[in-house]
């Protein structure tokens, strides 16, 4: 579990930072939630540290700046908003925390579900690290507990020699944890959950006098499922019943999709400490090219073929920050629209070839015919021909 | 001081100024929404409290003959005020516009519906209840139309089905105050600061389920601060482009010319109107527009739920009747009432949602209830609006994509939140003169008992006995009207000239229709006429084939006025049409007719000229189409075909009067095929040429066998050639089978592979458009020349074999399958 630095004024550039490459958000944002608890006055949820208000005006940002004293010195503090979609999403994900049941997102990749997720676990908790990443190998101990096997054959079973999981953690604490890919695990294993939802406990057979841990107010389970794959590990009916679904769509449209490839991309490379800026006509032909591409169709009706890959607004940010690095270390600083051609090659043909063929379409129909008439666009087009050929 | 905030923008102290001034106002102005619950519970405490003297309420001035059937015991809602305008003398200049000819009437038309929780139909119900006149005073309906910008432009018909009314009446949803309203910057910035996702969102927070209002006046006040907002902040020339400001002075005028009239002080008034019409100009600026002369009609008719739902596209319905209605307990707190209203809600949605294979369960309900109430507060709203619940029901039923997981669901939603109710009238109220007639019909036609609801029955009828005749012709006219009641199920399957099998229905949509139809004239068979004339006028072009469908139409209604009339036309039509296509669809509809003349006393000699013209014409056309492009192939085809058979058919009947002469058709056929280019074509013509004996099978296998010559695209024309020969021919081809079967032998075994792989699917194509049985009695030929006797291949039903034989048969089907496979025909 990171640790959340005391002094809140240290912001991203903390010691802490300095030694790690990505802090958690109840880390890099302290500032934010710091200036939102102080102006926090609405009854809370227990063991919530700010209302489901305060939650959401933490993710979805607010228009005018917050008072509030951090570190002793009186500031005005912005609260960003972390997440661009449909706000009626976030509304619905805090409900659902303070309810019976727990929070499933789902969506297609790179739609911003961990993302949400480990959002509402800093604002609500303070804490987004109590998390699970589910695979094929994950076991009923992770979700539950192990032992300390050492300290078994020496002293016998003791509680001093269980190692609690996050989810146990999170349980004894009133914390949220986080379960990330959860339909990535076998059926079995997701069903060690349905106990620590209908009941909120964990039994412990192994230990007679202390055989249960009841969780606290506050507790509550986030997870993520991918919709690409539904069907492989789907939940069992009584593992549905106990979550509510929240579907989060692909982002729906051009300026928003910019705004999210914007701000995550600066956050990234400041994170790298990498001294460039994608600017905006760079932005708008990259999130042109990725929501053209995502629909068939181009802005002029132009039917085009899409790709097998799912390219999604994460894709677009990491084609972004990619061309931005390169720039940096391998051209003068400046990000161009031909960067950004040589690095969405990789973004969109990954394991199936024939998505090469729909790239070399796009680019001899569509980005030579706009190159005519826009540098851009001819620049762009000239790389990627080059990479493609 | 009013809870609306409107110290946001920068005309707040002129709001305040006017919201004070009509708060003051020694009349006492009352602003609601249409069908809005808490307006409606707001103005009748209103009125039960103040006891005016005379109510002016926002209601077309000519229906003011209605209020005393709309109030009437024996009506319930939904109802709807309906007004129709016939501009006979063109005065809004819509003739040839809003109607299909510049010498055809325009025609307009509107519904102001009505629901148990409408605030004017509260106002008229409580107004009765107290014995208080209530005075229409929005504009006359017709004098409307002169300052409407959608005019023109008709409006999404409010339909349950596809039913859909007569495109050539021009429909207009009553023009609502709201539709400014969204427009405005306070609007706009009540949505940003609120998070309001659409304007119901923003309005049900407001004044539904905010609980913002303790009484009557809380309510008005804060309605007419936040209309004064609102219309501060609307583009001036919106109002100025719109009917608002004319309506408004007609209201101002018919309020000052009452009260003179009726000897009342402002203080005895109360009006109960738009909330954006409390601001309304007194100085007389714009001037009252003069209703125009024309035909007018008022009725109310039963309305429904599916026809108020906006959902269907009804601008001047709202978003959930059934939700609003169960929001409307008149008797309960207005706490109590939006629990019980989404309690009830979502026990009707899970229970249709598992009626449609959803799996919910009463967890369910308890959840969602909680959710939408959490949901609700951190919107900042005191109970949930329907926003809230919608949301609260996907998120904890639907496990996945609501779009495609949560169709069902959504569905169910939507069904209940529209509702199944349904109106009705008063007896007492006259019906108008179309439906009355209609009714009279259904009494001396004996259909009385198909007129009880969802009681459907089936009629067969014989045209050759009188009522039965008559039947046929009212359930034709009805069709011709578009009223949804009578439906034919044997047109397509039947070919019996004098017999018609209907299914009859009666519905309230029924009546509806009629309503609209009223327009048209004061009798079924009238309007009938009248409508089927509007077409005529419209359709631009008339060629052969539409003007005689008109004319069999014109039958089958018993209209012989305007048969008459289409007669006169007809000749002229035909001479003038040089499509084959037309003119043998035209003689296909006029032999019909030329049956029926004795029946329908028409007048034979005159349909057998039209006939002869027709089949004159199609015959000189026929050299025309030798080369038509591949797009008209199908109605050249048909056309020739028709031509074909009539000449066959009338050369067959040996009581016919008329003969056709043959040798006309064949020797244009004769010319078309000869110079005829086109494979498909020239296989056409040759089949018909066969069927008349014309061409004999010879001449056709050696047709077929020149192709085996050819090479490349001449040889894949072959395909085509046989396709186009069996499109026409039916027993030519079965005749001359033994011929053709050679010489397509012959042109096999000359054809390379590659030649045989081009020609293959087109000729495969040919052998399957042909019917069953003529395929079977070809491949029976085939079997026969191939060394089968004909007595086995008439008999043939089994293949006894022994048991090595049939192992060799299988080998020879897998190999066969094989092939097939390889040569990949997908």
């Amino acid at each position: 579990m990171a640790k959340k630095t005391t002094d809140t004024t240290e912001r991203t550039e903390s010691s802490t930072n300095d030694v790690i490459l990505r802090a958690p958000a109840e880390v890099k944002y302290a500032v934010e939630l710091e200036a939102l608890r102080q102006n926090d006055t609405g009854e809370k949820p227990a063991a919530w540290l700010l209302t489901p208000k305060a939650v959401l005006t933490y993710i979805v940002g607010s228009k005018t700046p917050l008072k509030a004293t951090i570190n002793g010195k009186a500031e005005s503090v912005t609260i960003t908003r972390k997440f661009f979609g449909d706000d009626s999403i976030v509304e619905r994900s805090i409900v659902t925390l303070a309810s019976e049941r727990a929070l499933l997102l789902v969506g297609e990749p790179g739609t911003g579900k961990s993302w949400l997720s480990e959002h509402l676990a800093a604002a609500i908790s303070g804490c987004s690290t109590l998390t699970i990443q589910g695979t094929a190998g994950t076991t009923e101990e992770q979700i539950k507990y192990s032992w300390n096997i050492a300290r078994i054959i020496a002293e016998g079973p003791k509680p001093e020699a269980m190692v609690p999981s996050p989810c146990m953690i999170a349980m004894r604490t009133g914390a949220l944890f986080r379960f990330e890919e959860i339909t990535r695990c076998v059926g079995d294993v997701q069903d060690a959950l349905v106990s620590i939802c209908s009941d909120k406990t964990i039994a412990v057979p192994e230990l007679p006098d202390s055989n249960m841990v009841f969780a606290k107010p506050g507790f509550n389970i986030i997870a993520t499922a991918n919709s690409r794959d539904q069907g492989v590990n789907e939940l069992s009916a009584a593992l549905r019943r106990r979550f509510n679904y929240i579907y989060i769509p692909v982002v729906s449209d051009q300026k928003t999709e910019v705004e999210i490839v914007r701000t995550r991309s600066a956050e990234l490379l400041e994170r790298y400490k990498i001294p460039a800026r994608v600017e905006e006509p760079v932005l708008q032909l990259l999130a042109t090219v990725f929501r053209e591409m995502r629909d068939g169709v181009t802005a002029e009706g132009v039917n085009v073929q899409k790709p097998s890959t799912t390219l999604s607004t994460a894709e677009a940010i990491g084609v972004a920050v990619e061309s931005a690095i390169y720039s940096r270390y391998f051209g003068n600083g400046t990000v161009t629209t031909a960067d950004i051609a040589r690095n969405m090659v990789g973004s969109i043909v990954k394991e199936d070839l024939a998505d090469l063929k729909v790239l070399k379409e796009y680019i001899s129909l569509v980005a030579k015919k706009r190159g005519a008439s826009d540098k851009g666009w001819k620049a762009f087009h000239d790389a990627a021909a080059k990479e493609l050929a | 001081m009013a809870s609306v905030d409107v110290s946001g923008i920068p005309e707040a102290a002129a709001v305040t100024v006017a919201a004070e001034a009509a708060l003051r106002d020694d009349i006492y102005w009352f602003g609601v929404r249409h069908h809005s619950p808490a307006a409606a519970r707001f103005v009748r405490e209103a009125m039960l409290a103040r006891k005016p003297k005379v109510i002016f309420l926002e209601a077309p001035a000519d229906a003011q003959a209605m209020v005393a059937h709309i109030v009437d015991a024996q009506t319930k809602p939904p109802i709807a005020i309906y007004a129709s305008f016939r501009d006979d003398t063109n005065q809004l200049n819509g003739a040839g516009v809003d109607s299909p000819a510049a010498d055809v009437p325009a025609k307009y038309d509107s519904w102001y519906p009505l629901l148990a929780y409408s605030p004017e139909y509260v106002t008229l119900i409580t107004a009765q209840q107290l014995g208080i006149p209530v005075v229409f005073f929005d504009l006359p309906f017709s004098a409307q139309l002169q300052r409407r910008p959608d005019r023109a432009v008709p409006q999404p018909a409010a339909e349950e089905d596809d039913d859909a009314p007569a495109p050539e009446a021009q429909h207009h949803a009553t023009t609502r105050w709201d539709d400014a309203a969204v427009t405005s910057r306070f609007y706009k910035m009540l949505a940003d600061n609120g998070g309001y996702r659409s304007w119901d969102e923003c309005w049900d927070s407001l004044f539904e389920v905010g609980l913002r209002h303790a009484d009557a006046e809380s309510f008005r006040r804060d309605m007419t601060y936040f209309c004064a907002a609102l219309r501060a902040t609307t583009a001036p020339q919106r109002l100025a482009t719109d009917d608002t400001l004319t309506r408004e002075a007609h209201m101002w005028q018919t309020i000052t010319t009452t009260l003179q009239s009726k000897k009342l002080r402002a203080t005895d008034a109360m009006v109960v109107c738009g909330g954006f019409h409390l601001f309304l100009d007194r100085t007389g600026a714009t001037p009252v527009p003069v209703t125009p002369q024309g035909t007018h009609f008022i009725t109310v008719a039963p309305f429904s739920y599916a026809r108020t739902s906006s959902n269907d596209g009804y601008g001047a319905g709202n978003r959930a009747p059934r939700y609003y209605e169960r929001l409307y307990l008149p008797n309960e707190a207005p706490a109590a009432a939006a629990i019980t209203a989404m309690v009830d809600h979502v026990v009707a949605v899970l229970h249709k949602g598992r009626k449609s294979g959803e799996a919910l369960s009463a967890a369910d309900a308890i959840s969602i209830a909680q959710h939408a109430r959490m949901l609700a507060s951190l919107r900042g709203r005191k109970l949930p609006a329907l926003d809230d619940i919608r949301d609260a029901v996907i998120t904890c039923c639907c496990k996945g994509d609501p779009r495609d997981t949560g169709r069902g669901l959504q569905l169910a939603m939507d069904e209940v939140e529209t509702g199944t109710a349904v109106g009705r009238v008063t007896p007492a109220l006259g019906k108008l003169p179309l439906v009355y007639d209609f009714y009279r019909l259904i009494d001396e036609l004996d259909l009385g008992e198909v007129m009880a609801k969802d009681k459907r029955k089936k009629y067969t009828l014989d045209l050759r006995i009188a009522a039965d005749d008559r039947r046929s012709i009212f359930f034709h006219r009805l069709g011709q009207l578009g009223v949804p009641m009578a439906r034919r199920v044997d047109e397509t399957t039947t070919q019996l000239m004098f017999r018609e099998t209907w299914t009859v229905e009666w519905s309230p949509k029924t009546d509806v229709a009629l309503i609209e139809k009223n327009l048209y004239g004061d009798t079924v068979e009238a309007a009938a006429a009248a409508v089927l004339g509007e077409e005529v006028a419209a359709a631009t072009g008339l060629s052969a084939a539409t003007v005689s469908e008109f004319l069999l139409r014109a039958v089958a209604l018993d209209l012989p006025n305007l048969f008459t009339k289409l007669e006169v036309t007809a000749a002229q039509v035909i001479d003038d049409d040089t499509s084959t296509a037309s003119l043998g669809q035209a003689l296909t509809h006029l032999v019909v007719l030329q049956r029926q003349a004795a029946r329908k006393h028409l007048r034979a000699d005159v349909i057998a000229d039209l006939i002869e013209r027709a089949y004159g014409r199609g015959c000189f056309a026929l050299p025309y189409v030798a080369n038509a492009p591949a797009e008209e192939h199908a109605a050249v085809i048909a056309g020739i075909k028709a031509i074909a058979e009539v000449v066959l058919t009338q050369h067959q009947a040996a009581d016919t009067v008329m003969r056709l002469d043959q040798e006309l058709f064949v020797t244009n056929a004769k010319t078309a095929y000869r110079d005829s280019q086109n494979p498909y074509l020239r296989g056409a013509l040759a089949g018909v040429l066969t069927e008349l004996r014309a061409h004999s099978t010879d001449e056709l296998a050696r047709e077929v066998a020149a192709f085996a010559g050819a090479r490349g695209e001449v040889l894949a024309g072959c395909g085509d050639f046989l396709s186009g020969l069996v499109a026409t021919s039916k027993t030519a081809m079965l005749l001359g089978a033994e011929p053709l079967v050679h010489a397509i032998d012959q042109l096999l075994r000359a054809a390379t592979w590659d030649d045989f792989m081009i020609l293959l699917p087109r000729a495969r194509g040919a052998f399957e458009g042909m019917h069953d049985r003529s395929r079977v009695a070809l491949a029976d030929r085939v079997a026969v020349i191939y060394g089968l006797s004909a007595d086995e291949a008439q008999t043939i039903t089994s293949l006894p074999t022994t048991q090595g034989g049939v192992e060799r048969l299988v080998r020879l089907d897998a190999a066969a399958e094989a092939i097939m496979q390889q040569w990949e025909f997908a």
